[in-house]
């Protein structure tokens, strides 16, 4: 029964990797391609400004859309797990940016934010009498694709978390009340503690995603102005496939490939001991 | 079915924690502010969630010239301009690639995924724990680490541009994803309904058929729609494999959104239709579907 789906597994995934790792430690440039170098790619690549520039911008992107993402979804499951009316709706509401293809959320906000025809970008600023170009900016750009990718993935943040509220039993608040705490106290003493387990698996997948973002980005800026939202993504798609040099592209792919593992088997450690 | 029995158990728990103070008119008071204010920032974030893709509907059905009017209009005569360019400009063929990627990884991943996934969840000791930690790393590698090698391949195989590369590479993210959930899933199904079949004759198939299937097919469903959703809204695999026959709807928006002259309008009515099917399939089976999302972490 195991057979037929573990040798699809391993001509999907395993084949890949392994094929990965054999083109990092190739010279595959277009123009020169060379036979095996060893680790060169890896050290023209560590080496390289771009490299180095592009991890600082993953590093800001991936810091900024987790926080907000995680306090916004926080604050949106405390709020949604409460007996408020219009409750069913305003959750059902809050899910639809998790099926929004990414592609088209970026492209929601590049719409939105464009200086030349969008609402935000070329009325309202203007109107306010703000002199911003969103897309044009390099700062504002970097505020921009974090902006559209916490509108893209904020749902998901509040779904999980939503679902670990309403795991905790509710004698516990019944009990807390009576004793007479408060909100904070009731956050700080139940929820929070409670809920830690569920905190860092939603954290890691949504570092995990926001490192391996590209969608949004893409379309949104494609990594510009200048190199200003370059993420490792971007870089590595720039390198295999506007440069060609697949063999450095492999190399990022690799690098990539063990930091986001590394942060995996924290997560799957974690999960299975909770079963 | 554990999960949704627990979810019912336990309603909406932390209603009491603001109920509670209204003791006093003060605290009614109180309370009263703390809801009107709960609800200005759930109406604040609800816009900021509903207006892009309200923006996006509306622009749809505008000209092109409404579209790039500023201020922005909100009134005009709507027209079905940008929607027929859908149905006759040969823009139609990337849903049906799409269309076609998500079927076929719905049908593969399926097949493949129930028998596995029903083997592992019955399985015990290192092996099982072996094999679900491959699957569920592979599921967690980054997209970017499999379109270099996949590119390189379907290179080789000539195949680049093809609707097979495409379903291929998906396949890569969701059969161990599928097997994954259901594995979870088939953990909890009773053993004593599969060995009541058995002793009544039946093979280790005819008991997952007739006796784990059955109770298990929300669940099946709400795999096939999250492979359906991961399938339709894939871009960066797609967007590399392909680059005119067998381009997908997020690759096609992007190419769109990518051109010089930017025809708003029409961009826009791809884009709704691209968010169309996966949102009504999500509302079928919502509860199911969070389980997934979250890998089953929660269980």
């Amino acid at each position: 029964m195991l057979a037929p789906a573990v040798l699809a597994l391993a001509a999907v995934t395993l084949f890949p990797a392994i094929y990965l790792l054999w083109m990092s430690v190739r010279g595959l440039q277009v123009q020169a391609p060379r036979g095996f170098v060893g680790l060169e790619n890896f050290r023209v690549l560590v080496q390289s400004p771009s490299f180095r520039e592009a991890t600082w911008t993953t590093g800001i992107f991936v810091a900024s859309t987790t926080t907000v993402s995680l306090i916004l979804g926080m604050a949106l499951a405390l709020a949604l797990n409460e007996d408020l009316r219009g409750r069913g709706v305003m959750r059902t509401l809050l899910t639809l940016p998790l099926v929004v293809p990414p592609v088209v959320a970026g492209f929601a906000w590049k719409f939105l934010l464009s200086s030349d025809v969008g609402v935000i970008g070329a009325y309202l600023f203007r109107l306010l009498g703000l002199g911003w170009a969103p897309l044009g900016d390099p700062a504002l750009a970097m505020v921009s694709v974090v902006l559209a990718d916490i509108w893209s993935k904020t749902s998901f943040m509040f779904l999980i978390l939503l679902a670990g509220l309403q795991a905790i039993p509710s004698e516990l608040y019944e009990a807390a009340r009576i004793d007479g705490a408060g909100f904070l106290v009731q956050l700080r003493q139940i929820t929070l503690p409670l809920l830690r387990g569920v905190l860092v698996v939603a954290l890691i997948l949504r570092v995990l995603d926001a490192i391996n973002t590209f969608d949004v980005i893409f379309v949104m800026t494609q990594g510009g102005p200048g190199t200003a939202t370059q993420t490792l993504t971007i870089l590595g798609w720039k390198t295999g496939f506007t440069y060609f040099d697949l063999g450095q592209a492999a190399a990022l792919a690799v690098l990539m490939m063990v930091a986001t593992v590394i942060a995996a088997m924290a997560l799957i450690r974690r999960t299975t001991r909770a079963t | 079915m554990p999960p949704d029995v627990r979810r019912k158990a336990i309603p909406a728990a932390a209603a009491a924690p603001l109920r509670a103070e209204a003791a006093s008119i003060g605290a009614r008071r109180h309370r009263r502010v703390v809801t009107f204010l709960v609800y200005t920032l759930l109406t604040l974030y609800l816009a900021f969630v509903l207006f892009p893709l309200a923006w996006l509907l509306l622009s749809s059905f505008k000209t092109r010239h409404d579209a790039l009017a500023l201020p922005p209009r909100i009134f005009f005569t709507p027209t079905w301009e940008a929607w027929e360019k859908v149905f006759t400009a040969g823009i139609l063929q990337p849903f049906g690639n799409s269309l076609f990627v998500a079927a076929t990884n719905i049908v593969v991943a399926l097949v493949l995924a129930v028998p596995a996934a029903y083997a592992l969840a019955r399985l015990r000791g290192s092996l099982k724990d072996n094999l679900s930690f491959w699957v569920l790393s592979t599921r967690m590698a980054p997209a970017f680490g499999v379109v270099v090698p996949v590119y390189m391949l379907m290179r080789l195989l000539g195949l680049l541009d093809t609707r097979l590369a495409v379903t291929l590479a998906h396949l890569a993210f969701n059969l161990p994803f599928a097997i994954w959930l259901l594995m979870r899933y088939f953990e909890d199904v009773p053993v004593e309904l599969e060995e009541a079949a058995m002793v009544d004759g039946a093979t280790r198939w005819g008991a997952l058929r007739h006796a784990v299937l059955p109770p298990s097919l929300p669940m099946v469903v709400a795999v096939a729609i999250l492979i359906f959703v991961f399938s339709w809204n894939e871009f960066i695999l797609a967007f590399i494999l392909t680059s005119f026959e067998a381009r997908t709807v997020p690759a096609l928006v992007a190419s769109l959104a990518g051109t010089m002259s930017f025809d708003w309008p029409l961009i826009c009515a791809v884009s709704a239709g691209a968010m169309a099917p996966a949102f009504v399939l999500v509302f079928i089976v919502q509860r199911h579907i969070t389980r997934g999302l979250t890998l089953g972490a929660l269980q």
